[in-house]
């Protein structure tokens, strides 16, 4: 068997200027930020991001330039941070196309790409803007082309079976690769998520390639003692790779909380371009995964460590 | 409740209020879906009080949890204390859709007369002066649940006659792609199953006429009048119907939420007592 583990440069060099890209994780849990940081050293241009829900990834790769494209429905960092101050700053001048889906129409759609359907069904979001024609950006750049891109927004039709009314098709995205960061991922590629998956099994079935980061790679024989518990099979997994923390600053169940205090800062100092260049030069230009762990330094990363009983860390003061 | 046992004004903050008004909303052993912030420590209130049967489901994929302090955000490891099942997306919206849930909390930057509610632009769309959060679960939770409750801070420029952009839908929608408004009936046909039921602003309780679908005043909180209230809308507002001063706080919701619930003050401040 030919091993499917890389480096995180090699993951982030499978993934072209252009390519369309999905993640693991939930607004701030499970985000493969040390991924993210490398595609952002090596300058990757002209991302298609396609979420169920945005985070603190996409604000980094939005305010280092490297997103052109971006389809989801949220984006922020919960309470360390009110919205997404480079997403909002990049719509304002243009520079980003954003096209906005409800929670559910996203989740519905990816649910659609990973059964191999055209598109999903659904009645939510109706009589809402979302569904406004003046409102398809996509459209309105002439960027859909039937192939990669959906030809229409979304559709109405009225229910042909039951009579149940209106009804919305939502087209499923067509995703290059999906990366996602676990706790746990065998050699061969089965992934053990704890806690919520969130969109996790329906984000590794959509992609075409699906790159697994995990905090430890582990025996097959162990995980498959018992198969109950596992998240996604091995063969919709094409690449692994294993480091430990690699969420860090969102948070891994059961594993470390979300750090806080530094999204807190992120927040803050990235409210303008030179804000955010400034942080990029501190925290991730001339570093590599293990020289960003030891600038944030032992006593920070062992504050967050989660107790295992509980799942979570009880030393931080919520709220950082 | 012990009605001889609320507090004196000085004893309590809005916020506080605020999480006690919309705790109230809930009954017991209802499902209900609940979003990040004062939403959550409102139905955690209400699990500790009056409705220890209320089954709470958050977005991210818990399903009837108990979680004995507060979560961060519906994400977090502590959603998962005692939950019944721990799943994704998938399963939380779906289980809305099939009509389990009977009442959804929100927030919002915006709304009309009609509950229609903002969270997504502030000014014109097409080049927003201020581009916020996005729509998240609020569309999903208030197209679907059988009611909705909305905590919001009331300025005027939030209650306003019409919202940059209708996010999550009021009892009055766009039936597009005219654009017409239309009564949500007619809109959601099988699965229509109610709408808005209050709006807990920072000046009084709001509910609305299921069949206008228009907006009134039900309670103003202690210190406000009808008159003041009415100032603060950008609409007309129907303050024919109003039924007195909203309930102060309890001793025991105070003790609730500042010792047990939010300790750290994440969502709510303390009062000195």
């Amino acid at each position: 068997m030919n091993s499917k583990r890389i480096t995180i440069q090699q993951a982030a060099e499978i993934i072209q200027d252009g390519s369309s890209l999905t993640f693991s994780g939930f607004t701030i849990w499970r985000r493969p930020m040390a991924i993210v940081f490398e595609l952002i050293r090596q300058h990757r241009r002209h991302l298609h991001l396609i979420e169920v829900n945005g985070g603190p990834h996409t604000e980094f790769l939005v305010g280092a330039g490297c997103v052109d494209i971006w389809e989801s429905c949220w984006v922020g960092h919960e309470l360390y941070g009110k919205y997404g101050a480079n997403l909002s700053r990049r719509v304002g001048r243009k520079e980003i196309i954003v096209e906005d889906y409800s929670h559910a129409e996203m989740m519905f759609r990816m649910a659609a790409a990973a059964s191999g359907a055209p598109y999903g069904v659904t009645q939510t979001s109706l009589g809402t803007d979302i569904h406004n024609p003046e409102y398809d950006m996509l459209g309105k750049a002439g960027l859909r082309d039937g192939k990669r891109i959906a030809k229409h927004k979304y559709k109405f039709v009225e229910d042909p079976f039951f009579g149940a009314g209106s009804q919305v098709l939502v087209p499923a995205p067509k995703i290059d690769i999906a990366i996602l960061c676990v706790q746990q991922v065998g050699e061969e590629g089965t992934v053990r998520v704890n806690g919520q998956y969130y969109s996790d099994p329906e984000a590794a079935r959509a992609a075409d390639i699906t790159i697994v980061m995990a905090e430890e790679i582990v025996p097959e024989e162990y995980l498959r003692r018992n198969a109950d518990q596992n998240t996604i099979a091995t063969f919709e997994v094409n690449h692994i790779l294993e480091c430990p923390f690699g969420a860090h600053p969102t948070g891994m169940f059961g594993r470390y909380d979300v750090d806080g205090a530094f999204l807190k800062d992120f927040y803050g100092k990235t409210r303008t371009q030179e804000g955010f260049d400034a942080f990029a030069d501190e925290w991730i230009f001339g570093h590599d995964h293990m020289s960003y762990l030891e600038k944030l330094g032992w006593s920070r990363m062992l504050g967050l460590k989660a107790n295992t009983a509980l799942n979570y860390s009880v030393r931080p003061k919520k709220g950082a | 409740m012990n009605t001889h046992d609320y507090a004196k004004p000085e004893e309590y903050g809005l916020a506080d209020l605020l999480c006690c008004a919309a705790s109230r909303e809930v009954q017991d052993n209802e499902i209900v879906f609940a979003g990040t912030g004062l939403p959550m420590v409102a139905i955690m209130l209400a699990q500790k009080t009056h409705a220890p049967n209320l089954k709470l489901i958050f977005e991210a994929g818990t399903l009837d949890g108990r979680p004995p302090e507060i979560p961060t955000s519906v994400g977090d490891a502590r959603c998962e204390m005692g939950a019944s099942r721990s799943s994704g997306l998938y399963d939380a919206f779906s289980i809305a859709q099939r009509g389990y849930v009977d009442l959804g909390f929100l927030g919002g930057a915006e709304v009309d007369e009609y509950g229609n509610v903002n969270t997504t632009v502030i000014g014109d769309y097409l080049a927003p002066e201020l581009r916020l959060t996005g729509s998240g679960g609020n569309p999903d939770i208030n197209s679907f649940a059988k009611r909705t409750v909305f905590i919001m801070v009331h300025e005027k420029r939030r209650f306003t006659k019409n919202v940059s952009y209708i996010t999550s839908p009021g009892w009055r929608v766009k039936k597009w792609p005219g654009g017409e408004f239309v009564h949500r009936r007619e809109l959601y046909g099988t699965a229509y199953r109610g709408g808005p039921s209050a709006i807990i602003s920072t000046a009084g309780v709001f509910r609305f006429d299921e069949e206008t679908g228009k907006i009134y005043l039900d309670t103003c909180h202690p210190g406000m009048t009808p008159e003041e209230i009415q100032e603060l809308c950008n609409f007309p507002l129907d303050i024919s119907r109003v039924n007195g001063l909203t309930a102060p706080p309890t001793r025991e919701e105070l003790h609730l939420i500042h010792d047990v619930l939010d300790p750290d003050e994440i969502f709510i401040p303390k009062t000195k007592r």
